[in-house]
C-alpha cells in the first residue's frame, strides 16, 4: 500500500507561499516631467569614484595624462563622476533627452568639499556621436580628464553636457553653434545638476553659488552665449572664460566662404548646414544645393556619427580638407565690372594668380589646402554667399570690404546660412558682458581664427564695458602680465613637440612636415594652456 | 518571472510525485507495518558555495569584475515520509539564512574596495524533494541513504549594500532569477530509541541564477552558479 502524501503537499505549498513574497532595495527615480531642466534620474549615476591618488596615478599612467598633470598640478581632490540625465529642447524646441557629467570633488581637505563654486563647461566639437565627457574610464574621453583635472580636482564641482544628439540624446542631430538651443541646454543641465547634488554620495559637496562659465573651440562659443543667457535672466555669473570659439560667427563665416579655409572644415560644414536646416528649415531644400554631388547623399545625418572621423573620410563619406572646388568660379555681378573682378579674384585659390597678393600671409598653404577635388561645397553655392556678404559686408571681413571706422558688427544678410550665423553671431543680440570674462586662445589658430573671433569680440565690445572686466590672452604672444607663464608654457611645448618630430625618436619629420603637424594640431594645443588660465582667473574671483 | 517559476516547480514537483505514486506498490517488497510514518527533522544546515559566475557586464564595468558569495549555516527543517521498509521521501528546507554575496577581482573600482566586499544580500528559500534508499535493515540502528530529487532555489528580500551601492555607482536594483535543478544527497541514519532517530547527509545541488543590477537605468548582469554542498546535522521525530 503507498502512503498519503498530503503533509508533503501541504509543506510545498508553504514553501511556495514563501517564496512568492520578495521585494528588493530601490533604485534612481525616474521623473514624471520632461520640461526641459528636469533631472530624468534622481539620484544620477555615479561612473566612477577616483581619491586624489588613485586619479593622479591614473594620469601618471599616459604620457598625456602626465603632461597634463604637469600643467595642471596634482590632484588636491578625489573626484565622483556622475553621469547626468536631464531633459532639454533641441534646435526646433523639440523635447529630447540629453547627458552629461557632474563632477563632484571630494576629500576632507577644506577646498575638496563644502560649498564649492560651479563651473559650467562646454566641450569642443566631437564627431563622435558616443561621447560621454562624464566616462573617465574612456581612455579617449581627453577633454573629460582635462576638465576633472584642472577644475574638478583643485575643488570645483564641473557641470557639462555632452550636447543634444551625443550619447543617449535620440534627437537625430546636433543643434551645432546653435546659441540659442546649446545656451538653452548649458542652463538645462546646470539646473538638473542643482537638483542632483543634493541626492548624490558626494553630498559633503554642496553648491556655494558661485557659477563659473567656460569652454572650448565649439564650446567657447556655447559658453560666450550662455554666459549671455544667463545674465539676461539675472542669473549670477561670477566669471566666464570663452576659449578659441567662433564667437563672431559671420565674420568666421565670410572668411572661409573667401577662401580662408580653417582645418576641420569639412567636418564643420555638415554639422552646421543640418543644425540650421533642422532649427530653420531655409538652408536648402535638398543637400545637394550646398554639397557636391559625390559628398550630397546621406550628408545630413552623417555627423555626428558612431563611426570615427577617420573612417568617415577614409570611406569617401567627406574630403578630409577640400571644401571647395579648386576651379574658382567666375562672379558676376551685373552692371559691374570691378566688383566682378574683385570677387572673382577673392574665391580664387589662395596664393595662386589671381588671388589679391595683399591677402598672401603664412596661413596662405593652410587655406589653399582647403581646395581640391572632389570638393564639398558647390561652386554655385559658394557664389550665392560671396554675392551676399559683398552687398551686406561684414564690419570685420574680408579687409577688402571692410567699412572703415564702422564697429565690427555683422550686417543682416540674406543668404540663408549667412543668415543662420549672422542669427548666432555673438556681436548680435546688443548684448555684452557684465561680470569678468577671459577670452583665451592662440593668434596661431588655424582651426577658428583668433583674429576674427577672439579679437573681433574684444574690439566690438571695447566701448561698451568697463575698462577691466575683458581680459585678452593670446597664448601665443610674447610672455607678459599675469598669463606670462601660461604664455611662456605654450610656447616651450610647441617648440619641444616641434623639435619631437623632427628627432629621429619622433619619426625623423622633415622640418616643413613637423610644422605642418604642429599647425594641423595647435588648435587642441591650445586647449589644455587655456584651461589652466581659466581656472587661474576664476581663482580670483 | 515569480509565476514561471512557481509553474516550473509544479511541474516538476508533480512529475516526482506522479513518480512516487506510481513507484511505491512496487518498493513495497518488504513492507511491514509501520505505525509511524511521518517524522520531521530539525538541526543545523551548513551550506559551502563553490561560485563559478561569468564576469559581469554591462556599461561601466572594468574586466575582471566577478562574483563570489560567502558560507552560510542555518536552521534545517525536514519532513520525512517513509514510503517502506527502504524508500523516504524527504521535503528539506532551510530557514531562510541572509545570504552574502561579495565581490571578487579588481582590489578596487576607481577608488571603491571591491574585492571580498560584501555588495549584496539576499534571503533564499530552498526546497528540494528527495527520494532516498535506505541500506541495510529496518532494525539497523545505522542505516545509511542515498537520495535523489529536485531542489527550487528562490531568492527575496535582495538588497544592494551601502558598499555595493558605492560600487555601483547609486542605489541599486537587484533581480535574481529563480533557480530548479537536480539535488543528490549521501547521508546516515541513526536510530536513537523510541520515536528518535539522527542523521547526518552530505548533499550537492545545481543551483544557479541571472543577476541583473539596475543603477539609475545602467543594467549590469552575470549569470552565476552557486554549486552549493550541504552538510547536515539533524534529530528527528517520527509520528
Amino acid at each position: 500500500m503507498f502512503k498519503s502524501l498530503t503533509p508533503l503537499s501541504a509543506i510545498l505549498g508553504a514553501a511556495l507561499l514563501c517564496s512568492c513574497g520578495g521585494s528588493s532595495s530601490p533604485t534612481a527615480t525616474v521623473a514624471a516631467s520632461t520640461a526641459h531642466g528636469t533631472l530624468a534620474l534622481n539620484p544620477p549615476f555615479r561612473i566612477a569614484s577616483l581619491n586624489a591618488a588613485t586619479f593622479q596615478a591614473q594620469l601618471a599612467a599616459s604620457s598625456s595624462g602626465a603632461q597634463l598633470l604637469q600643467l595642471a598640478g596634482n590632484p588636491s581632490c578625489g573626484v565622483d563622476f556622475y553621469y547626468i540625465k536631464f531633459w532639454t529642447l533641441g534646435g526646433a524646441g523639440e523635447t529630447t533627452e540629453s547627458s552629461g557629467a557632474l563632477m563632484v570633488p571630494t576629500g576632507a581637505a577644506p577646498a575638496c568639499s563644502g560649498p564649492r563654486p560651479i563651473v559650467l563647461y562646454a566641450h569642443g566639437t566631437n564627431p563622435l556621436k558616443t561621447l560621454n565627457i562624464a566616462d573617465i574610464t574612456n581612455t579617449t574621453n581627453t577633454e573629460g580628464a582635462l576638465i576633472a583635472a584642472v577644475f574638478a580636482a583643485q575643488g570645483y564641482i564641473v557641470v557639462a553636457p555632452n550636447y543634444a544628439g551625443y550619447d543617449i540624446s535620440t534627437l537625430g542631430y546636433h543643434p551645432f553653434l546653435n546659441a540659442q538651443q546649446q545656451s538653452g541646454e548649458m542652463i538645462d543641465i546646470l539646473t538638473a545638476a542643482r537638483t542632483a547634488l543634493p541626492n548624490t554620495m558626494s553630498s559633503a559637496t554642496s553648491d556655494s553659488g558661485k557659477l563659473f562659465v567656460t569652454g572650448y573651440s565649439e564650446g567657447g562659443h556655447v559658453a560666450m552665449a550662455t554666459q549671455r543667457a544667463l545674465e539676461a535672466s539675472k542669473a549670477v555669473v561670477t566669471g566666464a572664460a570663452p576659449m578659441s570659439g567662433p564667437y563672431a560667427l559671420e565674420a568666421f563665416g565670410d572668411a572661409i566662404f573667401f577662401g580662408n579655409v580653417d582645418i576641420g572644415s569639412t567636418e564643420f560644414s555638415p554639422l552646421l548646414t543640418t543644425s540650421y536646416q533642422k532649427a530653420y528649415q531655409n538652408i536648402y531644400t535638398t543637400p545637394s544645393e550646398v554639397y557636391s554631388a559625390t559628398y550630397a547623399n546621406g550628408i545630413e545625418t552623417l555627423l555626428p556619427s558612431a563611426t570615427p572621423i577617420d573612417t568617415i573620410f577614409s570611406t569617401g563619406l567627406l574630403p578630409e580638407s577640400a571644401e571647395f572646388d579648386s576651379t574658382t568660379p567666375v562672379v558676376t555681378v551685373p552692371n559691374n565690372p570691378t566688383e566682378s573682378a574683385e570677387l572673382t579674384a577673392l574665391l580664387s585659390v589662395p596664393g595662386s594668380a589671381n588671388y589679391p597678393p595683399s591677402l598672401v600671409t603664412d596661413q596662405t598653404p593652410v587655406f589653399a589646402a582647403g581646395f581640391g577635388s572632389p570638393y564639398l561645397i558647390n561652386n554655385s553655392y559658394r557664389v550665392t554667399y560671396a554675392l551676399d556678404a559683398a552687398s551686406n559686408p561684414d564690419g570685420a571681413v574680408p579687409a577688402s570690404t571692410a567699412r572703415p571706422g564702422a564697429p565690427p558688427a555683422a550686417a543682416e544678410p540674406t543668404q540663408t546660412l549667412r543668415l543662420a550665423f549672422y542669427k548666432n553671431d555673438l556681436r548680435n543680440g546688443d548684448w555684452q558682458p557684465n561680470s569678468p570674462t577671459l577670452l583665451c586662445g592662440g593668434d596661431g589658430d588655424p582651426t577658428v581664427f583668433f583674429s576674427v573671433n577672439t579679437q573681433v569680440m574684444a574690439t566690438f565690445w571695447a566701448p561698451l564695458v568697463q575698462a577691466g572686466l575683458i581680459t585678452v590672452l593670446d597664448v601665443g604672444a610674447t610672455p607678459s602680465g599675469p598669463f606670462e607663464a601660461v604664455q611662456a608654457g605654450f610656447q616651450e611645448t610647441q617648440a619641444a613637440q616641434l623639435a619631437a618630430y623632427e628627432s629621429a625618436a619622433g619619426g625623423g619629420l622633415s622640418p616643413e612636415a613637423a610644422e605642418t603637424l604642429i599647425l594641423e594640431n595647435y588648435h587642441t594645443s591650445v586647449a589644455p594652456f587655456c584651461t589652466v588660465a581659466a581656472r587661474a582667473f576664476f581663482s580670483e574671483l | 518571472m515569480t509565476t514561471f517559476s512557481a509553474r516550473v516547480l509544479s511541474a516538476a514537483l508533480a512529475t516526482v510525485s506522479a513518480g512516487l505514486y506510481c513507484a511505491a506498490p512496487a518498493l513495497a517488497d518488504d513492507s511491514s507495518p509501520n505505525s509511524s510514518p511521518n517524522s520531521v527533522r530539525i538541526g543545523l544546515y551548513s551550506v559551502f558555495f563553490h561560485v563559478d559566475a561569468d564576469d559581469l557586464s554591462g556599461p561601466f564595468v572594468p574586466p575582471g569584475a566577478n562574483l563570489d558569495a560567502r558560507n552560510v549555516e542555518t536552521l534545517y527543517l525536514a519532513y520525512v515520509r517513509s514510503l517502506s521498509s527502504r524508500f523516504d521521501v524527504e521535503v528539506a528546507a532551510g530557514y531562510p539564512p541572509l545570504q552574502k554575496t561579495v565581490g571578487k577581482g579588481p582590489a578596487t573600482l576607481g577608488s571603491v574596495p571591491y574585492d571580498g566586499q560584501v555588495i549584496a544580500t539576499a534571503r533564499w528559500i530552498a526546497p528540494t524533494v528527495l527520494l532516498e534508499y535506505k541500506f541495510l535493515s529496518e532494525s539497523s540502528r545505522f542505516r545509511p541513504y542515498i537520495g535523489v530529487g529536485v531542489n527550487y532555489t528562490t531568492f527575496y528580500d535582495r538588497n544592494s549594500t551601502a558598499q555595493g551601492n558605492a560600487i555601483s555607482g547609486g542605489p541599486t536594483r537587484l533581480s535574481l532569477t529563480s533557480s530548479v535543478g537536480p539535488a543528490g544527497t549521501v547521508g546516515v541514519r541513526y536510530n536513537i530509541a523510541g520515536n528518535w532517530h539522527a542523521i547526518a547527509s552530505y548533499s550537492v545541488s545545481k543551483v544557479s541564477t541571472d543577476l541583473s543590477a539596475d543603477t539609475a537605468g545602467e543594467i549590469r548582469t552575470t549569470h552565476i552558479n552557486f554549486g552549493p554542498q550541504a552538510l547536515v546535522v539533524a534529530v528527528g521525530y517520527s509520528f
